[in-house]
């Protein structure tokens, strides 16, 4: 078995930061090289779970508009999951578009003052932005970006 | 390009000041993307010593500013409670340093990282009580009447929707994808307007944790005036009270001193009465405006104008803060 992409990741992050960024004279370009040592190892963390969690959150989008939208069935089957493999580009467009749609969707619930559905559509964007977010990893980047 | 930086600067120096002059030193700055900023040292034939600091234009920065704004501002604080550095020249040629520039002198002290909890401890009371009262200067500072003048050709009333409409028009240019918790947060802001404040401020534009120099226990100066207009003082208040500068410890804005505390300061400093709901607007409008900045650095990076790491970092973890900032707010007002 090979070694995975997100491990070849974290490595070449661990000798950005620890082997090659002390050789550096100059403070900012030490800086710099630090900060993408940083970025890498952040990469290489979310590198594994980038295609499940957009997967993820397509359903999620979908679900909700199914419940809770004026969307049926036919507006959204296109996006639905499928048996053939989809790669992230493909995963990442769907999204986009979902994204449009319960974009246009809480508009419409804004101007109506639908508190309840807000509420509703706040669990969601909670759940979509923990799922994504980054900053928990703000300490790894404490250093470099001093 | 620092060799040739240097180069071109000694000879700008040399002919501006009528003295010959060497170099002893001169190094970027890391962070900040909207200006390269260089410390440099020269010394006179004498070994007489002067430390300079450079704002060069960047071809490509996140927000584009004019260094006549940032020269202005600086100028109209000059000699005043405010902290600021000695201003000694401004350029918008770029023949004579390759790129607009502003030049002043160092000041004593240092920058911290605003994302570094705990970084002003153990003089966090003493300087906590400087940064906030500083802020409070400068909402009460009554502006030369040139400068005013000046700054009046971008202004218009209301200062909300005027700021708002600049910054969501940043927003829907640069964009790279649909963002639904922001899209809510702008059209809570255009649903819920603040009352219009009588007072019409010089307001600094990015007052907060890391743009201000320090030395121990003393705030020696209030740095990065390029986003400087005239508006709402509370602009900056809700800009500085923002929980992404002290997003490990929110209890105390800029991990400073509590939030309570830090608006009492303000308060007696500026000599405004703070309506909380008007506050709250401008606290929801920085998330806004926050993330307006990191989505135009997404941008910058993604085309390949400007790979800086630092603009990667700005999308991703400012990003990220300010959209949970934004769904706090709007959550808590359903």
């Amino acid at each position: 078995m090979k070694p995975d992409i997100n491990i070849a990741l974290l490595n070449a992050a661990q000798e950005i930061i620890n082997r090659f960024s002390p050789l550096i004279d100059d403070e900012y370009e030490k800086s710099r090289l630090g900060s993408w040592g940083a970025l890498i190892l952040i990469s290489a963390m979310k590198f594994n779970d980038a295609s499940s969690s957009l997967q993820k959150e397509n359903i999620e989008i979908i679900d909700w508009l199914l419940v809770n939208s004026r969307l049926n069935d036919k507006d959204i089957e296109s996006y639905r999951p499928s048996n053939t493999e989809k790669g992230i580009d493909q995963l990442d467009q769907e999204n986009q578009a979902l994204r449009a749609l319960l974009d246009k969707e809480v508009e419409y619930f804004e101007e109506r003052g639908d508190n309840n559905l807000l509420e509703s559509v706040f669990c969601l964007f909670r759940s979509m932005h923990h799922r994504r977010k980054i900053s928990d990893l703000i300490g790894l980047l404490q250093q470099p970006e001093s | 390009m620092s060799e040739e930086l240097s180069s071109l600067f000694l000879n700008y120096y040399s002919n501006f000041t009528n003295k010959e002059f060497s170099l002893v030193n001169l190094e970027r700055i890391f962070g900040g993307a909207s200006r390269e900023t260089y410390r440099i040292k020269v010394k006179d034939n004498s070994d007489n010593e002067e430390k300079l600091i450079l704002r060069l234009s960047q071809d490509s920065s996140l927000i584009e500013t004019e260094q006549r704004t940032e020269y202005l501002a600086y100028s109209a604080f000059q000699d005043s409670k405010v902290p600021v550095p000695i201003l000694i020249d401004m350029s918008e040629d770029n023949t004579q340093l390759g790129a607009s520039f502003m030049l002043m002198r160092e000041l004593e002290g240092e920058a911290a990282s605003p994302f570094t909890p705990n970084i002003y401890s153990p003089y966090e009371e003493d300087l906590g009580n400087q940064f906030w009262s500083i802020l409070g200067e400068i909402a009460k500072k009554e502006i030369d009447s040139e400068i005013f003048k000046i700054f009046s050709k971008d202004f218009k009333q209301p200062c909300w929707k005027n700021e708002l409409d600049k910054w969501v028009k940043v927003i829907h240019e640069d964009s790279i994808g649909v963002e639904p918790i922001l899209e809510s947060g702008i059209r809570y802001l255009y649903r819920n307007p603040p009352n219009e404040n009588k007072r019409i401020s010089m307001v600094h534009g990015d007052y907060r944790s890391g743009n201000f120099l320090y030395l121990k226990e003393k705030v020696t100066g209030v740095l990065d005036w390029e986003m400087a207009h005239l508006g709402d003082p509370l602009e900056d208040l809700g800009w500085a009270l923002s929980p992404i500068w002290s997003w490990q410890d929110k209890e105390r804005p800029a991990y400073l001193i509590k939030r309570d505390e830090a608006i009492r300061v303000w308060k007696t400093s500026s000599e405004i009465d703070l309506d909380e709901k008007d506050l709250e607007w401008w606290e929801l409008f920085a998330a806004v405006k926050g993330m307006a900045i990191w989505i135009s650095a997404g941008n910058e990076f993604k085309s390949g104008k400007n790979i800086d790491p630092i603009n990667l970092f700005s999308a991703w973890i400012p990003g990220d803060i300010h959209l949970e900032v934004i769904l706090d707010i709007l959550e808590s007002n359903i």
